[in-house]
């Protein structure tokens, strides 16, 4: 009989009750008529008897113990870092954030600086330029170089023109005498009316000087102050300028407000020139009208007005003008 | 093994406390298999310690991952997969059982305990268990053949003849096909006949 290539399959099913009833009938037919296959089977039957003989091994006491020791270590391993993720690496997270995004800020200034030095263009330093004004015709303009304006004693050149020349001098000179002390001016010479006079004087005392010119104006055929700046051969040019005018300049606080009162009155001037009949100079000159008015002397007792002494107001000369006197063509 | 007898606690009932945190049910647990899943993967790694080690790693990951235990087989039966693969992952890491030639066990057997293993193969008689477990030339011949499978033999025929699982749980252990297991554990008894045969030749 020829044997089955998977008898020793069906022999280990067979003593394993593992074959369905059919095969099992088979393989009881097959043993009972085949010595060869019953001593294969018995063989097997040994095998399997040897080793579930084997005797049970006790497993080691400790095991319980090192589970739970294991389990024990690998949840605290396990706990720590989801502690960690939740709270200090979340801050510390958050932190670093913070920190780079100020750290970008810090080189995005120090970047637009570095930029901004390079492109920007280059500020003057020292005095601010004033911005040329366009004046008329008649107004001395001053050139755009910046006007450097400062604290500083007025100065300038009074010009006038007159057809009654002697008479105006002789009574410029007296005024001069009566309100100025002598150290503070440099009388002109009689004989050459050209000869400028030179006053370095108090503000009060060039008010006071001012106030008596001021009855000698209707003789003059011309008036142009002069106004110097702080940059030399500047000046300020105002035509037909009044002795409220030249007031109203000279006692201003700083020169920066004396220069910017002249050139009002510059433009005032030019303007009024040209107008029909000359309403506005005229309303201007008009002291109702409430525009800028020298302060006249006032005597308020019996005693006559002392003079104030060179050495005393030495400190106070802050006026310092020219003024020449020149007969008309 | 007393400890074992004393517990009655269905495995499901501890399965369930188990995962609610209840340490006791995971104890008793790892008291009810640990005898017998240390017993397997000695069988089938041959080392004391290292059996000790694994069957430790096995009841590690039983807990680990008991929530994952879905019941679709027996507690029982999903600890032993756990327990048998990494035993099996575990020798071929460090395979240590070296091969030798069936003459070359003639010759070691040429002695007393061949002489033990003839008087056994030859007795018609059934053997009594009790004694057989007591004889230690039989049993050192059965560790030692045992040993000369391959693992994926050994383990099959470890499962059946000395944990004495079905052929279906087998499957469900090794997660391998019926016919698998079958075909597996004929090769293995084959070979095992084999070795005993050249021991009494």
């Amino acid at each position: 009989m020829k044997e089955n290539p998977n008898m020793d399959e069906l022999l280990s099913s067979f003593i394993d009750g593992e074959l369905p009833a059919r095969q099992q009938t088979e393989v009881q037919r097959l043993i009972a008529h085949d010595e060869k296959i019953a001593q294969r089977l018995r063989q097997l039957q040994k095998c399997k008897i040897l080793l579930s003989s084997l005797p049970v091994t006790e497993a080691p006491p400790q095991i319980l113990e090192n589970v739970k020791a294991s389990l024990a270590g690998r949840t605290l391993l396990v706990e720590q870092p989801t502690a960690f993720d939740e709270h200090l690496g979340a801050r510390h997270l958050l932190g670093r954030k913070l920190f780079a995004a100020a750290a970008m800020l810090g080189l995005v200034g120090i970047l637009t600086a570095v930029v901004y030095t390079i492109v920007a263009p280059t500020v003057p330093q020292g005095p601010v330029a004033v911005e040329p004004r366009e004046l008329p015709p008649k107004v001395e303009v001053v050139e755009p170089a910046p006007i450097i304006v400062v604290a500083a004693p007025f100065s300038g050149r009074l010009e006038l023109r007159t057809s009654y020349l002697s008479a105006v001098v002789a009574f410029i000179n007296r005024a001069i005498e009566d309100n100025v002390p002598s150290d503070e001016w440099i009388a002109s010479d009689q004989s050459d009316v050209r000869e400028p006079h030179a006053l370095i004087c108090s503000s009060e005392s060039f008010n006071l000087l001012l106030a008596e010119l001021g009855n000698i104006w209707d003789k003059l055929d011309s008036a142009t102050l002069f106004v110097d700046t702080e940059v030399f051969g500047q000046r300020v040019v105002v035509d037909a300028v009044t002795a409220e005018q030249i007031a109203g300049i000279v006692n201003q606080d700083d020169s920066k407000r004396r220069i910017e009162v002249a050139k009002d009155f510059a433009v005032l001037n030019n303007i009024a020139e040209y107008l029909p009949g000359r309403e506005i100079l005229t309303a201007i000159d008009d002291t109702t009208v409430g525009l800028i008015t020298p302060p006249k002397p006032v005597l308020t007792s019996n005693q006559k007005t002392i003079k104030k002494s060179a050495i005393g107001a030495e400190a106070d000369k802050n006026v310092r003008l020219t003024i020449t006197v020149t007969a008309s063509d | 093994m007393a400890e074992v007898a004393n517990i009655n606690v269905d495995d499901a009932v501890l399965v369930r406390q188990c995962r609610q945190g209840d340490s006791a049910a995971m104890e008793r647990l790892i008291l009810k298999y640990q005898n017998r899943i240390y017993n397997v993967i000695l069988k089938i790694c041959a080392d004391h310690d290292d059996a000790a080690e694994l069957t430790q790693e096995t009841f590690v990951k039983v807990i680990e991952n008991i929530d994952n235990f879905q019941g679709r087989s027996s507690f029982y039966t999903w600890a032993f997969r756990i327990a048998v693969n990494l035993t099996l992952n575990y020798c071929q890491r460090n395979a240590r059982f070296g091969f030798s030639s069936l003459d070359a066990e003639q010759v070691r057997y040429n002695s007393q305990p061949g002489r033990v293993l003839k008087e056994f193969l030859s007795d018609d008689s059934s053997p009594d268990p009790v004694a057989m477990a007591e004889n230690r030339e039989l049993c050192e011949i059965a560790v030692e053949s045992l040993k000369k499978l391959d693992d994926a033999q050994r383990a099959v025929v470890v499962l059946r003849d000395i944990e004495d699982m079905s052929y279906a749980q087998i499957a469900n252990v090794l997660d391998i096909e019926l016919g698998t297991v079958r075909s597996r554990l004929s090769r293995g008894r084959k070979k095992l006949r084999q070795i005993l045969e050249a021991i009494l030749q």
